[in-house]
């Protein structure tokens, strides 16, 4: 697949740039824009990048695989993220992990079969005081309990509450 | 200028000198992985931790600088201890094959286990960390990603010597790994320097992978003769076969030594070695070749032209003048000027020969026609047997097709010998017969011969003189000293 | 006291401004540099990100004669377990931050600074680049603020989802669009830090106190607190109590009066067990010292512990402590940046003791290892993560073993149930 950055892209990528004294630096926004735009990190795109910054394409890739929030392949429509660090594990996130478990089918790392939500057990997300937190694409759920977290599943299957991706 | 202890012994180093290195120079070794003298320093291994008085931590000796009146300590059992737990923390993942790892005998893990390690494994009830194990990437390495340590020396490597940057350490914490892009192949002229720079079996040589323990292994100084940089090189050897080529780290010109170069030694021991004659294109042995060699040259008289060659050592230049000087013929030619100056901005030179400058000292004695004359008189007729060394010879070729000049050549290899050639003579390699050559820096590499040759397989310089016997000439040459001698007697 | 960062009504720009704000940024921009350093000083602030340096002595670290570029980096890359405060100072009060930045600036003499925010808070992210854009609208930020001649840029940089970027150096390097790893020191990032330039770098909290110190004085701000923790806090609770949040109480505050005063005591039917006072990396404190302990740089040290980022976790007698411990450990070793071997191979490690203990297949042998393995991984390292996974083991064992060696016995917790709230 001939993957190309778009001119409005790289239009923007330039402005990125501008925001630092050296190009590179604009690297880990500019794999935050290209994943906003697909939903993930594809490999062409990191080739993309690394030609259009100037970069070799082993630091691209080391930088990708290094932070978590890059994902490596399409995720489904809801990323649902369940904080279970000691203040939200103490709140429950295991009770919570296990109910989206069963009620999905899916283990931490799949997606649902119709694309609509995939599962993943992240580290401290830094809502301690609000636990259980979960986050669902960009947005934050806290003080989650069971019949919240039925509640939002049901809400996300009809569109509701948060932007899909 | 800071005066540092280390271990009660006191030095004056120059500022900018780490610890680890004022430690060698006092004789004191301190364990390392990551550290190398060539590549940034990275502090990543922690094997170098040293006790430095008033610092509340030990310090890596790598990244440390010597400063005034410090006091360091590397052998108190606060240090040892950290070495000990450093080395526990290496090897509670690296998987237990040292019966089958090829650096076996020269790793820096089994070489420290033997200092400094506990005795019993505590992390038997775990599993492992797996990665991927002997993956071929590119013409010359296979990456054991499991037995890598992750000290960073190979991606340094890429990104400070070759400039290329093709590797990186992917994901983090333990599961990390070094990668390149997928299907890419590592290539770079100088990817055999990264598996003499690992410190443990993660990147070796497909070319010497199981081929030999390095113990068994006996070390010959060399040079490299790829071209006109002239590396200083290290022939690892046992019982007549060479196994590898490593460089020997100098001021001059090498810290490295390049793919192309270290291959170099191949064709010693490759499959079309010459150890007889040929004659068009048939193998007969010497002796007949050279009756029919020296027959030509008789036919031929006064329009023979010998020409010198780059690729020979000076005594062996100065046989081939002595043998031209003989049959009177001023037809020679030692000229050989190449634009020399690193081509790539490491090592690989602008001039592709090992001896150019080595030619020019005969030039300088003998005299003789400058190359492109000599070609001339080839192409022009005026010449009509040519006698040189093969890759010399390749020198003139379009002279030589142009008139169809008899071409009588000497070669160590079947593909070297040029097309339409008469006769080949072959003769010892430089592997396996002293020679003298001159580096584009001037440097002199006196080179000894490290194998046997092939068994009839004489030095160039015996071989001319027997040719020469044969026609007449009477060189009188019994080593490649006499050649010189010769050559300065006039 | 009234509180010096959470306040009410001041989360944008007309309501920070009618509470005075930017006041401090008008006077700070008619003293000399070195006089709000001083002023700084005076005040005691010390970095409220975990370590406690002093800020103003931290800012005259930027040599004097530097040329070229200097930077001012804000540390927003909240992540230490129990730690919550700064997302709450950035939504209730973010032109505390970003006056407070463009005072710094003025005051080391930088022209540009980057807020590093961690990835996840895209929200709080947004926020500041909103209210910075109405910040230069009204000439608080950008080219020649307030007709001083002095120019300030200042942008918002989101991380990737690394924990180890809270780590200054290892902030830098993610900044400049690499992996996070911690650099070696030296150079200390004041003389060669972002882009290699010199660059102070300070928590949201640091920064957010500095108006207040201008418009106080730092004598002021120095008799709130105690003497040599000077000041307020942003404590942020979490665990079983009434009413878990961020308080911003003066420092020295007992940790009995912040339970009971400010969170409403324990959950029905709850007994205290432990508190880690300070983030998941401070070692873990007993009930019965808990209770006896003052919040504050010197009394925590004393007790054996670090007030670090504030991040006090209550543990409950329901809790148990091998499970937590675990949690613990899987944290740190999916976050070791992987480039120190100690780390990198200790953190795995010891997690992977404590998945056996924790149901029951270890052995009271393993107890002694995960403390030896801990030992080996303190200061060995370029930077404190693997300390940080050190201090609670070392910690939890010490002060729990009982529930370790019973654990070893075989008498473990059951699975995690499905919890019922």
């Amino acid at each position: 697949m001939a993957f190309k950055l778009t001119e409005e892209f790289k239009a923007r990528a330039e402005k990125v740039c501008a925001k630092y004294p050296r190009r590179d630096a604009a690297l880990i926004p500019l794999l935050q824009e290209l994943q906003a735009e697909a939903g993930y990190v594809a490999e062409e795109g990191m080739d993309e990048l690394a030609a259009f910054l100037g970069l070799p394409y082993a630091r691209v890739k080391a930088v990708v695989t290094f932070y978590t929030m890059f994902n490596r392949e399409p995720l489904g429509k809801y990323h649902l993220q369940v904080c279970r660090n000691i203040s939200c594990h103490m709140a429950g996130a295991p009770g919570l992990l296990n109910r989206l478990r069963e009620k999905l089918g899916i283990e931490e790392g799949e997606t649902t079969r119709d694309g609509m939500f995939t599962l993943s057990a992240v580290e401290c997300l830094g809502a301690c005081g609000a636990a259980p937190v979960m986050q669902v694409n960009e947005e934050y759920f806290e003080k989650l309990d069971e019949a919240k977290l039925d509640a939002l599943l049901e809400d996300l299957r009809h569109g509701r509450r948060v932007a899909g991706r | 200028m800071p005066k540092i202890t280390i271990d009660g012994k006191t030095l004056e180093v120059a500022k900018g000198t780490s610890v680890l290195e004022a430690a060698q120079l006092l004789g004191v070794y301190i364990p390392r992985y990551c550290y190398h003298p060539k590549l940034s320093v990275s502090g990543n291994c922690r094997m170098c931790l040293v006790e430095v008085e008033k610092a509340p931590k030990l310090l890596t000796a790598c990244s440390t600088e010597a400063a005034d009146g410090m006091v360091v300590r590397t052998d108190s059992d606060k240090v040892k201890t950290a070495r000990r737990d450093v080395l526990e923390f290496l090897l509670i993942n690296h998987p237990l094959d040292c019966p089958i790892c090829d650096q076996a005998g020269e790793c820096g893990l089994q070489d420290y286990y033997m200092d400094y390690s506990r005795a019993k494994s505590r992390f038997a009830a775990e599993d492992k960390v797996r990665r991927q194990k002997r993956r071929v990437l590119g013409p010359h390495l296979v990456l054991d990603n499991e037995r890598c340590i992750l000290c960073t020396r190979c991606v340094r490597f890429c990104s400070e010597v070759t400039k290329t940057s093709e590797l990186d350490v992917m994901e983090r914490a333990d599961h990390s790994y070094i990668d390149l892009k997928e299907g890419r192949s590592l290539d770079n002229n100088y990817t055999l320097n990264i598996a003499d720079i690992c410190p443990v079996g993660a990147w070796t040589s497909r070319d010497f992978r199981f081929k030999s323990r390095v113990w068994f292994l006996k070390k010959a100084p060399v040079a490299c003769l790829g071209c006109a940089t002239g590396c200083l090189a290290e022939a690892h050897h046992n019982e007549n076969v060479i196994y590898r080529l490593l460089p020997r780290p100098n001021a001059e010109t090498n810290t490295w030594l390049c793919d192309r170069g270290r291959m170099t030694y191949k064709a010693v021991q490759a499959g079309d070695r010459l150890a007889k004659g040929v004659i068009k294109n048939g193998l007969i042995d010497l002796e007949p070749a050279l009756r029919e060699a020296a027959t030509r040259i008789d036919e031929a008289k006064a329009a023979v032209g010998v020409l010198g060659s780059p690729w020979l050592s000076v005594e062996d230049n100065a046989a081939l003048a002595l043998l031209a000087a003989g049959m009177k013929t001023a037809n020679f030619c030692f000229d050989f000027k190449f634009e020399t100056g690193i081509a790539d901005g490491i090592l690989v030179n602008k001039d592709p020969s090992p001896n150019a400058a080595g030619a020019a000292r005969v030039k300088a004695v003998r005299g003789g026609l400058e190359l492109q004359a000599f070609a001339a008189k080839v192409a022009s007729g005026e010449i009509k047997t040519v006698l040189a060394e093969a890759r010399a010879a390749g020198l003139i070729k379009d002279a030589l097709k142009t008139s169809g000049a008899r071409l009588i050549t000497f070669a160590t290899n079947k593909g070297d010998i040029p097309a339409g050639a008469y006769a080949t003579l072959p003769y010892a390699s430089y592997f396996e017969t002293a020679g003298t050559f001159v580096n584009y820096q001037g440097f002199e590499r006196r080179l000894e011969p490290v194998v046997a040759a092939p068994e009839g397989v004489k030095p160039f310089w015996a071989v001319v003189n027997k040719l020469g016997a044969y026609s007449g000439v009477l060189l009188r040459l019994d080593s490649a000293d006499d050649a010189m001698r010769g050559l300065e007697k006039k | 006291m009234d509180n010096i960062l959470l306040k009410d009504k001041v989360c944008d720009l007309p309501g920070y401004f009618a509470a005075g704000g930017y006041k401090p940024l008008k006077k700070a921009l008619g003293l000399k540099p070195a006089d709000i350093i001083e002023e700084v000083k005076k005040s005691g602030l010390r970095g409220r990100g975990g370590a406690g340096f002093p800020t103003g002595l931290k800012w005259s670290f930027i040599p004097k004669d530097a040329k070229g570029p200097r930077y001012l980096v804000c540390n927003a890359d909240e992540g230490e377990p129990g730690t919550f405060k700064d997302r709450e100072l950035i939504l209730k009060n973010p032109h505390a931050l970003i006056e407070g930045m463009a005072i710094a600036a003025y005051a080391i003499g930088a022209e540009t600074g980057y807020i590093y925010i961690r990835g996840e808070f895209a929200a709080e992210g947004a926020l500041l680049e909103r209210e910075i854009f109405s910040a230069r609208a009204k000439g608080f930020i950008g080219a020649n603020i307030l007709g001083s001649g002095f120019n300030f840029e200042l942008h918002v940089h989101r991380g990737a989802g690394a924990y180890i970027c809270g780590e200054e150096t290892a902030l830098l390097d993610s900044l400049e669009g690499f992996k996070g790893q911690p650099r070696l020191k030296p150079p200390f990032p004041a003389v060669k830090g972002l882009f290699a330039s010199p660059t102070v770098i300070n928590n949201v909290e640091t920064l957010a106190a500095v108006p207040a110190i201008i418009a106080g004085g730092g004598e002021w701000y120095a008799a709130i607190g105690t003497p040599k923790s000077t000041g307020t806090k942003l404590f942020c609770v979490s665990g079983p109590v009434n009413k878990p949040g961020v308080y911003e109480l003066p420092l020295g505050v007992t940790f009995r009066d912040l339970l009971e005063q400010s969170c409403g005591g324990l959950k029905e039917g709850k007994r205290l067990k432990a508190v880690i006072p300070g983030g998941s990396s401070t070692p873990v404190l007993t009930a019965e010292e808990a209770w006896a302990v003052k919040l504050d740089y010197e009394a925590l040290a004393t007790a054996g512990s670090m007030l670090g980022s504030g991040g006090v976790i209550v543990i409950d007698e329901g809790q148990c402590m091998v499970k937590l411990l675990q949690v613990l450990a899987r944290f740190y070793h999916h976050e070791s940046c992987g480039q120190c071997t100690p780390c990198r191979e200790g953190c795995g490690w010891i997690e992977k003791i404590l998945n056996r203990l924790e149901c029951g297949r270890g052995t009271r042998k393993d107890i002694d290892t995960l403390v030896s393995i801990a030992e080996g991984m303190t200061g060995r390292t370029i930077c404190p993560l693997a300390d940080a996974m050190a201090m609670p083991v070392i910690s939890f064992v010490k002060k729990f073993r009982a529930e370790f060696e019973a654990h070893a016995a075989g008498k473990y917790c059951p699975p995690d149930a499905p919890v019922k709230r």
